[in-house]
């Protein structure tokens, strides 16, 4: 076990080994980050605020002269915890939905799609303004929202992927012989839309991150005194002039959490590659 | 400079006094022409040019472009004539309105009782919209008595009734005016562009009133919401005033040598509202322990980077000639706060706290409160609604949320608002008859002595027994391009209490 | 040869058109049914918003009659659905003024803007998607991918606010606030808006080009790459005139969901560069609780979704032929 583990590692490019580990990082920050918090995130620890980068306070200050380092830790599992869930039940809906369209009946697919076209055309920054406005931010709620916004772009890219494998020789070879369409959904077709799938699903968990701090920017988000990385960037906007650690650090986060899992899927070796090369 | 009211109900008031009309000499001679654009805070579909609908900064800034009011404010927030020549009373309930002479409408029409009729009453219509309406409704009867004079009998006495119609939502439109897609006013700017949401252009008034006035050719009115965005247009030189600048962003702009701030200390306070008509915030002894969790010094200094004053729990803020001084001032006192919530029947499970960027500054005092009320033993659970629907679903809703009030010109007012037991907007719930009976007799009272009495008792009420908490007042900040001058604090808002537009010269 | 061939095209092609009008049709009943009844839920209405803080019981029924508020909400659909039918889209109580005004004030704004967005980051987009799956694992690739992730991985609010640092209060450049007169100059047009469609494009063009690029190399992958490739072709060559068609369908669909984006995604640049377009207005419907104004901004960006998944999959139609079948 760990051996293999330790040839899967070994057989990554060095990028992708440096997008597993930022991941890793992040995973760990999220899961025990609240507990290596210097101070508590709601504290106001500091006299001044945007302070620079000192012993006490390795991050700085906030604007309101909190812990920077303690916000981060903090906050990351909202981040990691949230995207993560909802590009998860964003992409796995979106293929599973695709699949079926591409193996059942046209009015399956129709209805199907008019469905997503419904969801699709409704501005998701908007959406979640009214649904916050009618039920209130909560972690659940951005869940759904996260979920609701990302999974009819999962399902169009994995729908015209899997309408397109659909007419590919081998799969009718497979029907010709009798295959049932579960078989060929995930036997013949899933396979070799895996890669472009993952490759899409790392942009998702990307912009699952983004959207939930262009939410922080509406004023919606992760409720205080928490705050996920992306309301940590828009609490701490003014100080960008001054280039203030509580701004940049944020940031950074996002950027390296987000390259991070990116880097780690593309070096990811491609399964659909090998169908193909069965071919 | 103050006047006694009793000099200001008299001739006092028709003379102009103020000091905003005579430049003073510190002041260079104001320059003519030119061009500004000024960026307020908000914009939207809902932007009007009916006076009686002005909801926010920039409704008001866009209607003292195109209109004037009987009165005005000066720098001290009191009112001088305008529209009106002379306002007088005997018994401060009938007053007597002489109009100036030869003040002309935007169309050309000239000034007459009949619009001064039509614009007050209007304003006590339900289906206007109008935001003024319980203080319009004080007017029993407005009428024309000949084409300049205007007879107003209130429902009773009101000696601050020249500062009531000093407020933007008086201000005089020409009667029978229904449609406001275009502004025809008296005001110092003309309207040559009006889009809600956008953008509004005023070009001078030729034959505005006053004489010389105004001094810029003409001056664009704008909305950016953002505040880093609208820091970041005053730097850049896009636009050349910005109201409502964050306290975080005064460094900046100081540093920039070209740009300066002007810092308006006000009465805008934002407040902790216990409902008396719930548990546990309707014990007086819960009241008493969050007013002592209130670390003020920290809400000034972080919160607010000290552009606050401290506040007593009630609203009258210390530069107000009302306030009293010698009421002792409450500061954080963990332990009597403890006392007091040991009496107070605190519920095992966390008390939800309500609070909104629409209320400035509630988010973050809400955190603070979370923490020190962990010191105590009070759990609270910081719920931040959305800005949208705060003031319509959350806004005194909740047994504990926040609220925010702007300034308003006088002490009656925001007593009657906000404080009176039946007010719409007595936020707390608060039932007191002594405070209102206080509140009619300070109304009818003349003498400024007498009233500041009154008023001193009043204060010491609200702060002992009225569910609000009042923890700071928010100093006003603007920011402006040095080139602008002529600007000066009046506390009633930013942008000179809104009324920059006839007092700015453009020295480029 | 190219006659028939063209009809055969658009043979295929026309029913699906007609086709897709009509299941357009229903999207956009869908979409006004689903906009009006979670707008109902919305916590106040229009008389309660526009009044505010002044919202007395007596002054919210006046307004509420005035604006026709009191009857029945599905009476009020049925009306504005009517109106619609007849080409109306209703009246704006907040704004005072017809729909269709508001709307056509802040319309053209909306295309102009996603439309230089489009014309930026689509071939962007494509050159770093063909380039690095035709470079795949190497350097260059590597380093196109790192720099899109980059570019995406920052809150636009952020990347926004950082420009107009840079561009308009240090450098001076370009004016911070993207607000034109209505009779500016082309030139004018375009320096205000450099940087709104840039931060807009920066966002759409990483995932257009990793979709580009995924879709290319799937192509790369299968048999008929690898016989073009023994017979002599140029790689650049078959990539162009074999994978490309053949991987159409991801790609268009990938610029389709990032293209609409444009539309209504940008409200946070429209806010941060004090530009007048649709999606500001939506919200600032939704906040008003203008229901004829917010059904109108959701049917444009309904429509404009529509056409986009239309013109994508009459594409990938066209460029596939197999799936004409289906």
């Amino acid at each position: 076990m760990m051996n293999a583990t330790r040839t899967w590692v070994k057989a990554l490019p060095f990028s992708g080994r440096v997008g597993l580990s930022l991941v890793l990082l992040w995973l760990f920050l999220a899961v025990f980050g609240p507990l290596l918090a210097p101070y508590d995130p709601g504290a106001f620890v500091a006299h001044d605020v945007f302070a620079g980068f000192t012993a006490a306070h390795p991050l700085g200050s906030d604007y309101l002269g909190r812990d920077v380092l303690s916000r981060l830790l903090s906050g990351a599992r909202y981040s990691v915890g949230l995207a993560l869930a909802a590009a998860l039940v964003a992409s796995t809906t979106g293929t599973a939905l695709a699949l079926i369209t591409a193996v059942s009946p046209r009015w399956v697919d129709e209805g199907i799609s008019r469905f997503v076209d419904t969801l699709i055309s409704i501005p998701s920054k908007i959406l979640s303004l009214v649904l916050v406005a009618v039920v209130g931010s909560s972690l659940p709620l951005l869940l759904l929202v996260a979920s609701i916004t990302y999974f009819p772009g999962a399902f169009r890219i994995a729908r015209s992927l899997a309408v397109n494998l659909a007419q590919m020789d081998y799969v009718q070879v497979a029907r010709c012989r009798g295959e049932g369409a579960v078989y060929i959904a995930l036997r013949e077709i899933l396979p070799n839309m895996i890669h472009p799938m993952l490759a899409d699903f790392g942009l998702r968990f990307v912009f699952i991150v983004l959207l939930l701090s262009g939410l922080s920017f509406l004023g919606l988000g992760v409720q205080p005194p928490d705050a996920d990385l992306g309301s940590l960037v828009r609490e701490n906007i003014s100080g960008l002039g001054e280039a203030a650690p509580a701004i940049l650090v944020p940031a950074i986060a996002i950027a390296t959490l987000t390259v991070g899992v990116n880097l780690l899927i593309d070096s990811l070796p491609g399964r659909g590659r090998r169908m193909a090369g069965k071919e | 400079m103050r006047l006694s009211r009793r000099q200001m109900l008299g001739t006092g008031l028709a003379a102009g006094m103020t000091g905003l009309l005579m430049p003073r000499l510190a002041h260079a001679q104001p320059k003519r022409g030119g061009h500004i654009t000024a960026a307020s805070l908000s914009s939207s579909t809902a932007d009007t040019l009916d006076p009686a609908k002005g909801a926010l900064s920039t409704d008001y800034c866009r209607h003292a472009m195109f209109y004037n009011g009987l009165t005005d404010y000066d720098e001290n927030g009191q009112p001088y004539l305008c529209l009106a020549e002379s306002l007088d009373s005997d018994d401060q309930i009938t007053w007597r309105v002489v109009l100036r002479r030869g003040v002309k409408f935007h169309d050309g029409s000239t000034l007459t009782a009949d619009d001064v009729v039509f614009s007050l009453l209007r304003l006590q219509d339900p289906a206007s919209g109008s935001k003024v309406r319980p203080i319009a409704s004080q007017m029993a009867s407005v009428r024309a008595v000949s084409p300049r004079d205007v007879e107003i009998v209130l429902t009773g006495a009101n000696v601050d009734l020249p500062s009531i119609l000093a407020q933007s939502h008086f201000y005089i439109i020409k009667a029978g005016t229904r449609e406001f897609s275009k502004a025809n006013g008296t005001g110092p700017f003309r309207c040559q562009t009006f889009q809600a949401g956008v953008r509004t252009l005023g070009v001078r008034n030729e034959d505005y009133f006053r004489e010389g006035r105004p001094y810029l050719d003409s001056l664009e009115l704008i909305g950016i919401p953002d505040e880093v965005a609208r820091v970041n247009a005053l730097l850049s030189g896009d636009v050349h005033m910005v109201i409502a600048v964050n306290p975080r962003s005064t460094r900046r702009i100081r540093e920039s040598g070209t740009h300066d701030l002007l810092i308006t200390p006000s009465g805008l306070y934002t407040n902790l509202i216990m409902r008396r008509d719930s548990k546990p915030t309707g014990n007086p002894d819960f009241v008493l322990g969050m007013k002592h969790l209130f670390d003020r010094d920290l809400i000034k200094r972080a919160l607010f980077r000290d552009f606050a004053t401290i506040g007593n729990d009630h609203p009258i803020p210390p530069f107000d000639p009302f306030y009293r001084a010698d009421l002792p001032q409450r500061t954080l006192d963990l332990d009597k706060a403890r006392y007091h919530f040991a009496r107070a029947d605190l519920p095992s499970t966390p008390l939800p706290l309500y609070c909104s960027p629409a209320a400035e500054g509630s988010v973050d005092m809400a955190s603070v409160l979370q923490e020190y009320g962990a010191k105590v033993g009070l759990k609270l659970a910081v719920n931040r609604m959305p800005a949208d629907g705060y003031w319509s679903t959350h806004w005194m809703k909740h047994p504990l949320g926040f609220g925010n009030t702007n300034p308003r010109p006088t002490a009656d007012l925001v007593f009657s608002l906000f404080y009176k037991s039946t007010a719409a907007w007595n936020e707390s719930g608060w039932q007191n008859e002594r405070f209102d009976r206080l509140l009619l007799d300070a109304r009818a009272q003349g003498d400024f002595a007498l009233r500041k009495e009154i008023y001193g008792e009043m204060q010491e009420i609200v702060a002992a027994e009225c569910g609000t908490a009042i923890p700071v007042f928010i100093t006003l900040i603007d920011g402006f391009d040095k080139r602008v001058k002529g600007l000066r604090p009046i506390r009633l808002g930013g942008f000179m209490g809104y009324k920059f537009p006839e007092h700015v010269w453009w020295e480029g | 040869m190219a006659g028939p061939a063209t009809r055969g095209l658009l043979a295929t092609a026309l029913p699906l058109i007609v086709k897709r009008i009509a299941s357009g049709l229903l999207t956009l009943l869908l979409v006004s049914l689903v906009v009006f009844f979670i707008a109902q839920l919305l916590p106040g209405d229009m008389a309660q918003e526009l009044l505010g803080q002044a919202a007395t019981a007596d002054a919210v029924a006046a307004l509420r009659e005035k604006f026709g508020l009191d009857q029945p909400a599905p009476e009020r659909y049925v009306r504005w659905l009517l109106g619609m039918l007849t080409g109306d889209p209703g009246y704006s109580m907040v704004a005072n003024m017809p729909v269709a005004d508001v709307i056509a004030a802040r319309l053209p704004n909306s295309l102009l803007l996603a439309a230089l967005a489009a014309l930026v980051s689509v071939p962007v987009a494509l050159t770093i998607g063909i380039l690095s799956a035709m470079h795949r694992d190497t350097r260059l690739d590597r380093g196109l991918n790192v720099a899109t992730l980059s570019m995406v991985a920052l809150p636009e609010f952020l990347v926004a606010t950082l420009a107009v640092l840079i561009f308009s209060v240090q450098l001076r450049w370009l004016p911070s606030i993207a607000l034109v007169p209505a009779d500016a100059s082309p030139w004018l047009i375009l320096r205000a808006l450099a940087m709104p469609v840039l931060s807009l494009a920066v966002i759409v063009i990483a995932q257009m080009a990793r979709m580009t690029r995924a879709a290319i190399i799937q192509q790369l992958n299968q048999a008929y790459v690898e016989m073009a490739l023994l017979k002599g072709i140029k790689p650049a060559r078959v990539v162009l005139t074999h994978v490309l068609p053949n991987a159409i369908g991801p790609i268009v669909n990938a610029m389709v969901l990032s293209l609409s984006y444009l539309l209504g995604g940008a409200v946070i640049v429209e806010t941060i560069f004090n530009y007048p377009g649709l999606a500001s207005l939506m919200v600032n419907a939704v906040t008003s609780r203008d229901m004829p104004l917010l059904q109108a901004c959701a049917m444009i960006f309904c429509t404009a979704y529509l056409l986009l998944a239309l013109i994508a999959d009459t594409a990938a139609i066209l460029a596939n032929p197999r799936l004409r079948n289906r």
